[in-house]
């Protein structure tokens, strides 16, 4: 009995072989994959690197490079469905404010557009403020804009069910800054449309 | 009376957190094309786009059926026809430092898509497959697991 099952086994370990590529992130850059059996360990660092496993005891395969035509026949299905990256915009504010700059009110328009444009599924909105003033005042006033920027969302017909409001205070600036400097790059709400 | 509310009150205190915990969103489902579900405990589900996905949600697509995940952290998974896999663990939270996730890929064809989580802490996640387990180091990945 021991014996069939582990020829079982066996048999089952040979018939199939999982594949793993790696290949460029959206960004070109590649980074590196590590795949581990009971038998040995192989790394995967280059382009379109592969190893293939059969059974848990066995090592993975060397890594060789993969066949353009290979990944295209097998994983068409799986790239095709690959969900959008995310798309983000800032808007800056006003010093102290719940008050757009003049500029990032021309933000609101192709921002709306990429929320309709993707049927967005999330859309986080997180409120940030420069360093002058304190934690406690900055926490609210960052969440006092984020809220602002929801409002705006809304009253153009995004479903609130969909956005999901923080604050961040003064703890996330975008240009770092010494405590107590108005940096208008860091009055700011951060929206990722996803 | 009075005790009866504080009654009521310890217990929801003590019912409460484990309420918390499952009930968090861990992402959702974004892209969709023919059949796919999703089973949370014994309730299995048809998937639908803007759906979303908690710790222990095993999704599953049919023989045509194809569909893409995005998880909380940016972490982008999509799955080919004939596929299955289970989000097994998954903990995302930077103010504390807790970070990991967990993919156990059954069958199918699978694109994945490194998060911050890979990002931000080196060995939180894990792929496992048939036979093996895969580290990543942000990384976007083609796993094709044979049945």
């Amino acid at each position: 009995m021991a014996v069939a099952s582990l020829a079982l086994f066996l048999l089952a370990g040979c018939a199939t072989k999982h594949t793993v590529v790696l290949v460029p992130d959206p960004d070109g850059h590649t980074g590196k994959a590590e795949v581990t059996t009971g038998g040995g360990k192989q790394v995967l660092e280059r382009p379109n690197d592969v190893t293939r496993v059969s059974g848990s005891s066995a090592p993975p395969s060397p890594v060789t490079t993969a066949d353009p035509g290979f990944i295209a026949s097998t994983f068409a299905d799986a790239l095709a469905i690959e969900p959008l990256p995310p798309e983000k915009f800032i808007l800056f504010f006003e010093t102290g404010k719940t008050e757009l700059t003049q500029d990032s009110q021309k933000t609101v328009a192709p921002m709306l557009e990429a929320i309709k444009r993707r049927g967005a599924i999330t859309i986080a909105v997180s409120g940030h403020t420069d360093t002058s003033g304190t934690a406690q005042i900055n926490e609210k006033l960052a969440y006092d804009r984020a809220d602002l920027v929801k409002e705006l969302l809304l009253q153009n017909g995004v479903d609130p069910q969909r956005v999901t409001v923080s604050s961040h205070g003064k703890g996330n600036p975008l240009v770092p800054t010494p405590d107590g400097v108005a940096e208008p790059r860091n009055r700011r709400v951060e929206v990722i449309i996803r | 009376m009075k005790t009866f509310a504080w009654g009521l009150l310890l217990t929801f205190l003590a019912v409460s957190p484990s309420y918390a915990l499952p009930a968090d969103e861990i992402g959702h489902i974004h892209t969709l094309r023919g059949t796919a579900s999703v089973t949370r405990g014994t309730l299995s589900v048809p998937a639908t786009v803007g759906a979303p996905l908690y710790c222990g949600d095993l999704v599953r697509t049919g023989e045509s059926g194809s569909v893409g995940l995005v998880l909380t952290d940016d972490t982008t998974i999509s799955l080919g026809p004939n596929s299955e896999l289970c989000l097994n663990e998954y903990a995302f939270n930077p103010k504390e430092g807790r970070f990991s996730l967990v993919v156990r890929m059954v069958k199918g064809t699978f694109v994945y898509l490194s998060g911050l989580i890979a990002k931000l802490a080196q060995d939180a996640v894990q792929l496992l497959i048939p036979d093996a387990t895969i580290g990543i180091r942000g990384t976007k990945l083609l796993i094709h697991v044979e049945e």
